[in-house]
């Protein structure tokens, strides 16, 4: 048999061994492929008329994400293979080939997986493209019709992105073989020692990766200031960071202390599994940390879209509270108007409210291209309760005021300036908060007005030009350019520009706006695929150690252990390679999240609870799985 | 003496029809409490064979074997997992000794995860490695460690159940002269401390002079059985010239 006859039939062997390798490497290029034909597919060119510049920034920016994670994925998977195929491959040594006829024959055994995983993940690839095109835009609330189409280009580049990667690797594996010693080979990746440590450098690992990861919890929680961006990535740096030094030293400390606490040990089957851990832990401690950032990635990603998603639609219904708002410097009636629009479509509600126009110069400010203005307190509450707004200002001081604000979808910089005191003309008044609640409707994106009390607004009437503004409401949003004719008949401004009136027209909804759907979709995907990665990458690496265990729990057996008491040693040690990632993630991904929603200005607990509770059902099948196949291949 | 181990018309063989090929045949033995037995014999005589088959770890085409009256032959695997746990001590040629555990997680492994309270475990753990001598080594993981002081540690996890018999396939076979002789020793002494039964196979007559009575094993049949008297010496050079008889009627 020639090196290529052996190299073939160890393929077909390892096919169905190496299964899992095979499988998750096909449903990387499947993912990753699918990014890719967003943009180039002729299907979505619809999108064009959705900002598809925006939507393809975020599908490239997404790409860009997932080449890393494909690297890092790419690397593990090939490591967890070659290091199972090092024993068997060292017996090659026997029959007379060299390192590098070995090396040789791994590359080959590689290239074939490598090219079955390629050729499978493209060939579902396209084949469920049209599906993956449909759900996304489902997801994103885009309505086109999406068509099945082919195109050569991202096939091209998913292909050359993965054989690099991929050959990177198996380049990196035959180097490796070649480099080996027999004894290496012969004793494979299974280890031997348990690797001591110093006591100093055990203190200072866990002294240090303690503080650190709290201090990146700090930082998490000092952001919705001015220095938010500074502190959210300094958090991301110290955590990452704090994560593997606690794996490399708080954690395997308290494995060890288990391990010497014998009252505790010798107890159920904690023998077994806390040693097995502790053993592996030095090991295995990049992998967990590995996971741990990935899911904490995943969790985050997840609350940035949904965080905006629900910006986004607090900024829709921040727009649409009125439809038409028409400003004026003299009165109008009111109701008449309302009559006038009833003419084509039903009015839901309406409301008139004075705004007092005044000089910048007045609010003693450097941003003097702005509107300011101020508006009466029981007027706005009056407006506000036709509008169904809740008005908690009823009670407003004469010397207190309000500032109306509008939604954005974020923002780096301290809005809460409440307590701090202002000056209105020669007047001072304190602050008593901001809201972003639209009272004004649209009028409070392009300007800044303060609620006063009555007894203010009186005051300051002569310091300012008044000005009346009506705002409807109408049932039917889709027949809005119904009513516009009449309504630009009101329009009118004067040579002297003292007597006008103007109207603002609310956009239905914004196509410009739908990047942010998308992008909501495509965090989806991303975090589906961040956490699906995670158990697949502790999927494989607990395979990799079963396969490692397979004599000592044949040792067991023997010993007259029973199979209950040896199948619980499994699922313990299997559960904590599972689960501990999962509860640091879960504590890590608080802070974070919180962090998120400090800058977002949401609150995204609720976010933060239920992708953790997808998570923990996503590992706790895949964790079942893996229980399963050691359990299978164990006892 | 109470009777632990009854062999009645043992067979093994192999394969079927044609290519069958019998292993043991008819072996009948009885073991005793207290008692230190050697089984030798060439290579494919059977001995571990027979080994493998008292100690449930393999069955008869055959036979019976009875240990405590009850027919082994006839339990399911629970049952035997069971009396293996309860009944029977291995000790194996490679130690066997669980690499990620420290030398005294390993003594205790049998009675830890048998349910025995942490306390009581403790106690036996270091009440074993006292008789093997492994006082000093109780924080080693087997790596640290000489094959002897890895053979010993084993005879002590097999024992700290204590066992109604003790099984030992060459446990010498992977050991230098001296670590052969310290181990021995403490079996010896365990045995006569009536602490333990042992059934053990050797292909070596040192190891086997340690023992109270050697069957020597040919072509799957007993072929023979020694007594010890007093001293172990004499007892050697009598296996040796039942060696020397044997293998010259065989050329």
């Amino acid at each position: 048999m020639n090196l290529f006859g052996l190299a073939r039939s160890n393929f077909k062997r390892s096919v169905r061994e190496y299964g899992m390798l095979v499988f998750t490497l096909a449903f990387s290029i499947f993912i990753f492929f699918n990014f890719q034909n967003m943009i180039y597919s002729d299907a979505m060119k619809v999108l064009e008329n959705f900002n598809k510049d925006y939507i393809d920034m975020i599908i490239h920016a997404a790409s860009v994400v997932f080449v890393i994670f494909l690297f890092f994925f790419v690397w593990y998977a090939s490591n967890v293979f070659l290091n199972q195929r090092k024993k068997e491959i060292g017996i090659y040594i026997f029959m007379g080939l060299d390192n590098s006829r070995i090396g040789k024959m791994y590359a080959l055994e590689s290239c074939m997986i490598g090219f079955l995983a390629l050729f499978s993940g493209l060939f579902l690839g396209v084949a469920f493209s049209k599906l993956f095109q449909m759900v996304l835009l489902r997801l994103s609330e885009i309505s086109v019709d999406v068509k099945f189409s082919f195109s050569v280009k991202p096939v091209a580049i998913t292909g050359m992105m993965f054989l690099a990667i991929y050959g990177i690797m198996t380049w990196k594996g035959y180097h490796t073989l070649k480099t080996s010693s027999v004894l290496d080979l012969l004793s494979g990746a299974k280890q031997k020692e348990m690797k001591p440590e110093k006591k100093l450098v055990t203190a200072l690992r866990i002294g240090a990766g303690t503080g650190i990861l709290l201090a990146g919890y700090g930082a998490a929680w000092n952001t919705g200031g001015a220095r938010s961006l500074e502190n959210a990535l300094l958090a991301v740096v110290l955590v990452i960071v704090g994560v593997y030094l606690l794996y490399s030293g708080l954690i395997p400390a308290i494995l060890r202390s288990l391990t010497r606490n014998k009252r505790y040990l010798y107890r159920r089957e904690r023998n077994l599994w806390v040693n097995s851990l502790a053993f592996r832990i030095k090991k295995n401690y990049r992998t967990y940390a590995m996971v741990t950032v990935l899911m904490i990635c995943s969790v985050t990603v997840m609350a940035v879209s949904i965080a905006m998603k629900q910006r986004y639609e607090k900024a829709m219904h921040f727009d649409q509270t009125y439809n038409y708002q028409i400003i004026s410097s003299h009165s109008w009636n009111g109701e008449e108007i309302a009559r006038g629009i009833e003419q084509e479509n039903e009015v839901e509600y309406w409301n008139e409210i004075p705004l007092l126009m005044m000089d910048p110069e007045l609010f003693h400010t450097v941003y003097t291209d702005y509107m300011y203005g101020v508006v009466p307190c029981s007027q706005v509450e009056k407006a506000a309760e036709a509008a169904g707004l809740p008005f908690p200002y009823a009670d407003l001081a004469d010397d207190e005021i309000v500032k109306l604000e509008h939604e954005i979808l974020m923002s780096f910089v301290d809005t809460d300036h409440s307590g701090e005191i202002r000056m209105i003309g020669e007047e001072t008044y304190k602050l008593r908060g901001t809201d972003t609640t639209p009272y004004l409707g649209k009028i409070q994106t392009y300007s800044d007005i303060y609620i006063v009390s009555d007894g203010a607004y009186e005051r300051l009437r002569p310091l300012g030009v008044e000005n009346r503004l009506y705002n409807y409401r109408i049932q039917d949003m889709e027949n809005m350019e119904a009513s516009r004719p009449y309504l630009e008949t009101l329009a009118e401004n004067s040579e002297d520009g003292t007597n006008y009136t103007g109207i603002n027209f609310t956009e239905s909804e914004g196509k410009d706006d739908s990047w942010i759907r998308v992008m909501y979709s495509l965090c989806l995907f991303m975090f589906v695929t961040l956490v699906l990665a995670s158990g697949s990458i502790i999927f494989l690496k607990v395979g990799n150690d079963a396969y490692e265990d397979r004599q000592r729990y044949q040792v067991l057996g023997k010993l007259g252990i029973s199979k209950s008491v040896l199948g619980k040693s499994v699922r313990n040690e299997i559960c904590f390679t599972y689960y501990c990632p999962f509860f640091l993630m879960a504590v890590t991904s608080y802070f974070s999240v919180r962090a998120l929603g400090n800058v977002m200005k949401e609150n995204l607990f609720c976010v933060n609870l239920w992708s953790m509770g997808v998570i923990l059902v996503l590992f706790a099948g895949v964790c079942g799985l893996s229980v399963r196949a050691a359990k299978r291949r164990l006892l | 003496m109470n009777q632990i181990l009854e062999v009645k018309n043992l067979s093994k063989s192999y394969g079927r029809g044609e290519y069958q090929t019998a292993v043991l045949k008819d072996i009948n033995m009885t073991v005793c409490e207290g008692d230190f037995i050697a089984i030798m014999g060439p290579s494919g005589a059977g001995k571990t064979t027979l080994l493998n088959l008292l100690s449930t770890l393999d069955s008869p085409t055959r036979g019976e074997i009875l240990l405590d009256g009850a027919d082994i032959t006839a339990m399911k695997n629970r049952e035997l997992s069971i009396l293996r746990r309860d009944k029977i001590g291995f000790i194996f040629q490679e130690y066997n000794l669980l690499d990620n555990m420290t030398l005294q997680d390993n003594i205790a492994l049998p009675l830890s995860l048998n349910g025995v309270p942490s306390g009581q475990v403790i106690q036996r753990v270091r009440e074993q490695a006292g008789i093997f001598g492994l006082t000093q080594h109780m924080e080693k993981y087997p790596y640290q460690l000489s094959g002897g002081q890895k053979q010993r540690a084993a005879s002590a996890r097999a024992l700290i159940t204590k066992p109604r018999i003790l099984f030992a396939d060459e446990p010498t076979g992977a050991l230098d002269s001296r670590s052969s002789r310290d181990l021995l020793e403490c079996l010896k002494m365990v045995n006569e401390k009536g602490q333990a039964t042992i059934l053990m196979v050797t292909h070596d007559a040192y190891t086997a002079s340690y023992a109270k009575q050697v069957y020597l094993l040919k072509d799957g049949r007993v072929q023979c059985r020694l007594n010890r008297g007093k001293e172990r010496k004499v007892f050697y050079e009598e296996i040796m010239s039942m060696l020397a008889s044997l293998g010259g009627e065989r050329e």
